[in-house]
């Protein structure tokens, strides 16, 4: 029988190759795999969700869901595919369970373990709009984070993909389980969105 | 193309597959046509890339320095957590459940079929019992010849009276 594995495109793939050492029970390259996505997938789940803490209990939960399920693994698609399509899950039952909440829980990311600070101090007051260079940078970056949290979860994670990880239509797809036209269409929603939620400091 | 005519829903839709270089050959040749000719479309290009480059305003917090170690640490313990689905316990019990559902189900089958049979099915006997009140009186029957007779009989009752009673007196 042919299976998967010697006929896969996604072999060459180094992070499928580590993977495929992971489910043979190497936990080194487990490690290495973790190392290479762990900033990466805080920085997703900070920005999806709004709150630190949570994005970094959710970037673990995603490692182990790899771990957990290392001895089915067969390389059917890209890591990085599978690794953000777990995260879009994980992101998207999150936030269905716990409401749509809009406050803003975190501060910046100059210092690894900074509490959250309560909601009502986070949420920005609503000041006469001003062009972007003549807001502050923690002010500018305030407006931002508000205006990407208007977009629903579908919008804000293709965006975010497209943005902080430069991933093409067609892996975009993959990961949300969509087709590149869907997600052209998504792309195209969501910064229109961002647009007129931005106008003000863009002109 | 009019200098201040909007573009149509379609271009638009295509403005930041364009900027993203996500478009054909033909349709960015299409776009890029559009956008020399109409103010208003290389205007909304502008404030669609302007936005996408706020973005580089939104944080990006770093996982904390243990992350890696406390989430090795976790997926270990984990994995030292016996797999209670892969038991031969477990898996004999599994195989003894699923023995168990088919013979419960044959069982069931089998129950259902007789009752089934019982119930529709007519029997040699069945029919006896069925035909027993006539079979009890199918001399009498036999000597009554036909419905004719009966008939007229009924109709007339001193008739009847007198053979009951003659009956009485040849008894005697």
């Amino acid at each position: 029988m042919v299976t998967t594995e010697t006929t896969s495109p996604y072999l060459r793939d180094p992070e499928v190759q580590l993977m495929l050492r992971v489910r043979d029970n190497d936990d080194d390259a487990f490690a290495k795999l973790v190392r290479n996505y762990q900033d990466r997938l805080v920085s997703i789940f900070a920005n999806m969700l709004g709150e630190r803490d949570q994005a970094e209990d959710l970037a673990q939960e995603v490692f182990l869901r790899i771990y957990r399920a290392r001895h089915g693994y067969e390389p059917n698609a890209r890591f990085s595919t599978w690794v953000f399509r777990i995260a879009h899950n994980l992101a998207s039952n999150s936030r269905r369970s716990k409401g749509r909440r809009k406050e803003v829980a975190f501060r910046g990311s100059d210092s690894d373990s900074q509490a959250a600070r309560p909601a009502e101090q986070l949420v920005p007051e609503k000041s006469a709009l001003m062009p972007a260079r003549q807001l502050d940078r923690s002010e500018l970056q305030e407006r931002v984070r508000e205006a990407i949290l208007t977009l629903n979860d579908r919008q804000r994670m293709a965006i975010l993909l497209h943005k902080f990880e430069e991933m093409s239509y067609v892996d975009i797809g993959e990961a949300l389980d969509m087709s590149p036209q869907a997600v052209k269409s998504l792309l195209s929603r969501a910064r229109e969105n961002l647009r007129a939620a931005l106008e003000t400091y863009v002109k | 193309m009019d200098r201040l005519s909007r573009i149509s829903a379609e271009q638009r839709a295509d403005l930041v597959a364009y900027l993203d270089g996500e478009l054909p050959e033909d349709r960015t040749r299409e776009i890029e046509t559009v956008l020399a000719s109409s103010p208003v479309a290389q205007n909304d290009v502008e404030l669609l890339s302007r936005t996408y480059d706020l973005l580089d305003q939104l944080p990006r917090p770093a996982a904390p320095n243990e992350f890696t170690e406390k989430t090795l640490a976790t997926a270990r313990l984990e994995g030292i957590r016996p797999d209670l689905s892969q038991s031969p316990t477990v898996r004999l019990a599994r195989r003894g459940a699923v023995l168990f559902g088919w013979t419960l189900g044959l069982v069931m089958l089998a129950g259902l079929s007789y009752l089934a049979a019982n119930r529709w099915v007519p029997r040699e006997s069945d029919l006896l019992l069925q035909d027993l009140p006539v079979i009890e009186r199918l001399d009498e029957y036999a000597e009554v010849d036909n419905f004719t007779f009966l008939e007229r009989l009924s109709g007339q009752p001193q008739l009847l009276r007198e053979m009951r009673t003659g009956g009485g007196r040849e008894g005697q």
